[in-house]
């Protein structure tokens, strides 16, 4: 199964179970907003979406990801908007048979969307002023 | 005679100072073109920036005709997570 999701709310996380009988490995990665950028303390980062297209990319890889990989579940929240420092901007949770093929994809699909999902942040400055986030992928 | 829609993100937004802009463009103009105005009307400030190119929402790698009525953004680089 795959499931992505952009909100613009706090991310509630995927439910976990204990019945699930075939799946051996649950990953879960919260990506979370830290204090500083470049060395300056920020009061947030504001989120900034390509409408449509950023959860069209997302699920386009999450195919991708399932595909390469023997995984069973994918399933990804992405947060938009304003987010405090400490909060999660980032909640993807992949099931599968074995740890390792979890791992694999966990990887794979984290760096693909950091190269494709039309996101940007804006880091909000302790005095209020908003300006491009410098924070770049490599 | 064609209309573009550009839609501007992130250091684009900021270089431009908008979020939109309607471009009324000749025939025949591709999108290398379209981002030579860009550029130029950013004044300097996206000259450092590596921009990728999407049409109606979905990302071209190869320079495209524009046709009337197509909306166009140019993605500088992205930072979802």
């Amino acid at each position: 199964m795959i499931k992505v999701e952009i909100v613009g709310s706090s991310i509630t996380p995927f439910d976990s179970n204990d019945n699930q009988k075939e799946k051996g490995a649950e990953l879960i990665f919260n990506g979370r907003v830290r204090g500083t950028e470049h060395g300056k303390k920020i009061r947030m980062l504001e989120y900034e979406q390509y409408e449509d297209m950023a959860e069209k990319e997302l699920r386009m890889i999450a195919q991708e990801t399932q595909n390469k990989f023997p995984i069973k579940d994918l399933l990804c929240r992405h947060r938009i908007g304003g987010v405090k420092v400490g909060e999660t901007s980032l909640h993807v949770s992949v099931w599968s048979k074995h740890r390792k093929e979890g791992l694999e994809a966990m990887s794979f699909f984290i760096i693909e969307l950091k190269k494709r999902v039309p996101i940007w942040k804006w880091a909000i400055l302790e005095n209020g002023e908003k300006i491009p986030s410098e924070c770049k992928h490599e | 005679m064609i209309t573009i829609r550009l839609k501007c993100f992130s250091q684009v937004k900021y270089a431009l100072g908008e979020n939109e802009i309607i471009f009324e463009l000749e025939n025949g103009v591709f999108t290398e073109d379209l981002e030579k105005i860009v550029r130029k009307k950013a004044k300097g400030k996206l000259d450092d920036v590596t921009l990728s190119t999407a049409v109606n929402k979905k990302y071209i790698s190869k320079n495209t005709e524009l046709k009337d009525g197509d909306e166009v953004a140019f993605i500088p680089p992205v930072q979802g997570g």
